[in-house]
């Protein structure tokens, strides 16, 4: 085939998509010209090109099209229903001759390669006369229409638009990096210019790569776009009203990733459709609209890209999910009352479940939500399912933003070197040896870690390996260990490494089959130092070792509540305070601050106070800083000489409502304890003038003063609930 | 690279379309016996290397090595013939994982996953090219063990012993797998998460 045949062709099917957009489009506001506008040039710029290309049969069905389109955009026709129908079937017709030039070269001579039908129906549309043939038409479409549109996909799939923009960058940037090369190749390791070399090269290297990722960046709009017209079709056939929205289309995702989201996308969407939208009738009777609406949302969060499929439907019927996987021998009954409703909703992505009543064309035939994980997982991402009768179900698929390169922290286990990927980590705690002892908690046989109050399943990465010699760094071990607090899928566990090395960015080396096999490595990557590391998966890593997701997590309540009361619950820095006969250390009181107060936390020696006129005073950057002294505080740490820090707190006085923040106050404080969600408590529920909080379920004094005009307002109290 | 698998697997054809009389083979030594490996099947002699563990890996697997951009699979053969690791850094060869010798309708299908994937083969020390005569030639002896017969392509009466003659795709990683014999290494601790993920 000739260069210009297969321009041709990557163009057309390129504006067929454009027009398959546009016609859904145009079906809710059928008098927008510019969408007409548009359709009428996708298929006028077939028909132009195929008369210069000798392509008949297509020009003759873009002639047609043409004459209806043209008729619709004059006005003398409204778009209904029939005719974007019809359009429709134009515009598979126009797609599959395409497809058969790709393939065979021609546009087909054989007795199926008829278009008369077609033909004969936009010229009765574009008369405006009666639209009877249409019926047994649209039948005989739709199964052509899956398997072409899959075809089309293809044929997209191996090419990739460039801005010219980006490719002159990458142009730069490779002849930056060869004249680099010569300049090390020229000089020598003991140079002084090397290290400039080195961190030229670093950049250049950085550079490259950004361009690079950035260039197979597509919006995942492209992937959204076929939708509308599958919604459409698939309500249709199921005989439910269903809307389609997108949010976030501009939003970049790594091409192979796009490549790799897209058939789960697609068949989460159908079964959306099938199985999550009621009929108009059931919506009624639920008081919903009788129109259900799909929500499609892409946005980028913390490294990845979250694609969440919203519906407005009945939700997952738990008791269902619950008949069907015992019916079908997934669980047991003891484990049925073990489990909470996550971990129910997670059967839904059991090989072979399905809940459908009947098995439709569309769906429900058990094969579809654990190869829509299981491609997910694939490329590194994860799937979430939530649910709520009667309300909806989102699913929600995460995956990385690109798969080559990703962030990770090196640590050491067993003299090996890991590689733990940055998204998973939540945070890192060092746990000196001697306080070990008392860091880790048992149960049983399962040891935890006390982390601010929550208890954390703790997993010795050399143990879960089996890597030699534990026992003996067990006994010889004097540094202490490194907990590496591990997130995914909902479970929360700390991992116990030896060694925490470096945080580096990873080219992931995918693993041979064999290796794979293992199930808790999810490739191999070469280290700055040229050895070679092994890629850590976490999921696997908590699901080996036994880690189950949690059951309710208590933050995740808090923070609900903070949506629900308002102004009365928030964050506080909660610290030590002191009530008589501290020094002791009898009677401490956990005092709190809103989080929104306080500023800066400071360390200063005491022998930096000064004082005036009785008043304790701070020269804090430039200006003077009244210091308030939490009962006497400041005397005991300066009785224990000069150069004693003391922890101060800079905050600042809320102002009156509206007005702006007022006066920077110091705090000097014996301990800062911890930052937690807490509420306040009824104003009548004071003690001594104090206003009280709970934080963390434990009584806390909220310090005066430092409260927001909005939480001392009268008005709000009356809307104040119970205490969480 | 590919290019050059390619051109190696047409000499190949060629090679079993008409006989040649003599061989070239790559001789290596594990443990006290010779081996040796038709040159056309080796890419490439990494000489000696250290070589990066994989935990819970099947016994055979000696660990992985990067090469050319990739990460190796390496195969020790020293834990297929049931000896102990070898003392000093070992030798790897890499090995084409492709076009074995005894292919039938299920190495077709495992194929299917890992084909054109190369793999690497630790050996104690490389010794060099020996041309030996096809006549030479000696099938398995009858008696032979069941492990030894999966991994052993004959043996050549060469002057001073024996030479093993050993065909790469009988050590593909993935066919060791399947034969299920190597999952174990002989008195290694490693056996119960080998059964494990035998298992999953």
């Amino acid at each position: 085939m000739d260069e210009l045949t297969k321009e041709f062709l990557a163009e057309s099917l390129e504006g067929l998509d454009r027009m398959e957009r546009c016609l859904t489009e145009l079906e809710s506001h059928p008098d927008d010209a510019a969408l007409l506008g548009e359709i009428f040039r996708s298929v006028h710029t077939i028909k132009g090109t195929t008369g210069f290309l000798g392509f008949k049969r297509l020009e003759t069905l873009a002639h047609r099209g043409e004459n209806l389109l043209g008729a619709l955009r004059e006005g003398r026709l409204i778009a209904n229903e029939e005719i974007i129908s019809g359009l429709l079937q134009l515009l598979d017709g126009l797609r599959g001759i395409l497809q058969l030039i790709e393939t065979t070269g021609g546009e087909g001579e054989r007795k199926t390669d008829d278009d008369h039908v077609l033909i004969a129906l936009l010229n009765g549309l574009a008369e405006g006369g009666p639209q009877k043939p249409v019926a047994p038409m649209v039948k005989a479409a739709e199964p052509v229409d899956a398997q072409v549109t899959a075809q089309a996909a293809a044929a997209a799939d191996k090419t990739l638009r460039i801005d010219v923009e980006v490719l002159n960058r990458m142009m730069n940037l490779v002849g930056e990096l060869v004249l680099t090369r010569n300049q090390i190749l020229q000089t020598t390791l003991s140079a002084d210019n090397f290290p400039k070399l080195a961190r030229r090269l670093d950049a250049v290297t950085a550079d490259l790569r950004e361009t690079v990722m950035q260039a197979r960046m597509q919006p995942v709009g492209q992937l959204f776009g076929k939708f509308p017209r599958m919604v459409r079709d698939l309500a249709r056939t199921c005989g439910k009203q269903v809307r389609i929205e997108f949010y976030g289309q501009d939003t970049g995702l790594d091409k192979s990733l796009l490549e790799a989201i897209k058939d789960p996308l697609t068949h989460a969407v159908r079964n959306a459709v099938d199985h999550g939208v009621e009929t108009p009738g059931d919506r009624l009777l639920a008081r919903k609209p009788a129109e259900g609406v799909i929500k499609l949302k892409a946005y980028h969060q913390s490294g990845s890209v979250v694609v969440e499929l919203i519906d407005d439907g009945a939700g997952i019927r738990i008791p269902r999910v619950l008949e069907k996987a015992l019916e079908r021998g997934l669980i047991t009954e003891q484990q049925v009352a073990s489990m909470t409703e996550r971990e129910v909703l997670q059967l839904v992505f059991l090989p072979g479940f399905s809940t459908a009543a009947t098995v439709t064309s569309v769906s429900g035939r058990g094969v579809g939500m654990d190869v829509v994980k299981l491609n997910i997982e694939k490329v590194g991402g994860s799937v979430e399912l939530e649910s709520r009768a009667g309300v909806g179900t989102t699913l929600r698929m995460r995956v990385p933003l690109t798969l080559a390169i990703v962030p990770a922290l090196i640590v050491q286990s067993g003299g090996q070197s890991f590689c733990l990927p940055q998204g998973a980590l939540a945070e890192l705690v060092y746990i000196p040896r001697r306080e070990a002892a008392q860091a880790f908690e048992r149960i049983g046989d399962a040891e935890l870690y006390r982390l601010r109050d929550r208890l954390l399943p703790m997993v010795w990465l050399d143990r879960l390996l089996t890597l030699d010699g534990h026992e003996e760094r067990m006994q010889q071990e004097t540094h202490g260990f490194y907990l590496a607090v591990l997130e995914s899928e909902g479970c929360r566990f700390g991992l116990i490494v030896d060694d925490l090395l470096a945080p580096e960015e990873i080219v992931v080396k995918p693993l041979s089959a064999v290796l794979r096999e293992i199930g808790l490595f999810s490739g191999a990557t070469v280290l700055g130092n040229g050895t070679l590391a092994l890629i850590l998966d976490v999921a696997a890593t908590a699901e080996r070792a036994g880690v189950r997701a949690e059951v309710e997590e208590p933050v995740a309540t808090a923070s609900v509540a903070v949506a629900e009361l308002g102004s009365r619950s928030g964050s506080f820095l909660i610290f030590e305070g002191a009530g008589e006969g501290a020094s002791s250390g009898f009677r401490r009181e956990r005092m709190a601050l809103p989080l929104e107060a306080v500023e800066r936390i400071e360390s200063v020696p005491v022998g930096q106070v000064e004082f005036a006129g009785g008043k304790a005073l701070l020269q804090y950057r430039g200006e003077l800083l009244p210091l308030e002294d939490m009962d006497g505080t400041l005397l005991d740490l300066a009785a224990k000489g000069s150069a004693t820090l003391a922890t101060v707190l800079i905050c600042r006085r809320p102002g009156p409502l509206g007005a702006q923040a007022g006066q920077r106050v110091g705090m000097v404080v014996r301990r800062v304890l911890d930052v937690s969600n807490g509420t306040l408590m009824e104003e009548d529920v004071e003690v001594c003038d104090q206003r009280l909080a709970m934080v963390k379920e434990k009584l806390t004094v909220v310090h005066q003063g430092f409260l927001g005009p909005l939480q001392s307002q009268p008005a709000q109290r009356q809307h104040w609930g119970a205490v969480a | 690279m590919i290019r050059t698998g390619m051109q190696e697997q047409k000499a190949l054809r060629a090679g079993a379309q008409e006989p040649e009389e003599y061989l070239s083979l790559c001789s290596f030594t594990a443990g006290t016996a010779r081996f040796g490996i038709d040159t056309h099947r080796i890419r490439e002699v990494l000489g000696r290397r250290l070589l990066q563990r994989v935990p819970l890996a099947p016994a055979y697997i000696g660990g992985i090595v990067p090469y050319r951009g990739e990460v190796l699979t390496t195969v020790s053969f020293r834990a297929l013939l049931g000896l102990p690791p070898f003392a000093g850094e070992s030798a790897v060869l890499v090995l084409e994982d492709c076009e074995s010798g005894d292919r039938g309708p299920n190495d077709e299908q495992e194929q299917h996953g890992t084909a054109r994937e190369s793999f690497g083969l630790m050996v104690d020390a490389v010794g060099g090219v020996v041309t030996v005569a096809r006549s030479i030639l000696a099938a398995n002896p009858a008696t032979l063990d069941e492990r030894s017969k999966t991994l052993f392509d004959g043996a050549f009466r060469m002057p001073d012993g024996l030479l093993i003659r050993l065909d790469p795709g009988m050590l593909r990683p993935a066919r060791l797998g399947g034969t299920g014999l190597f999952r174990h290494a002989l008195g290694a601790a490693t056996g119960d998460w080998g059964a494990m993920s035998c298992v999953r």
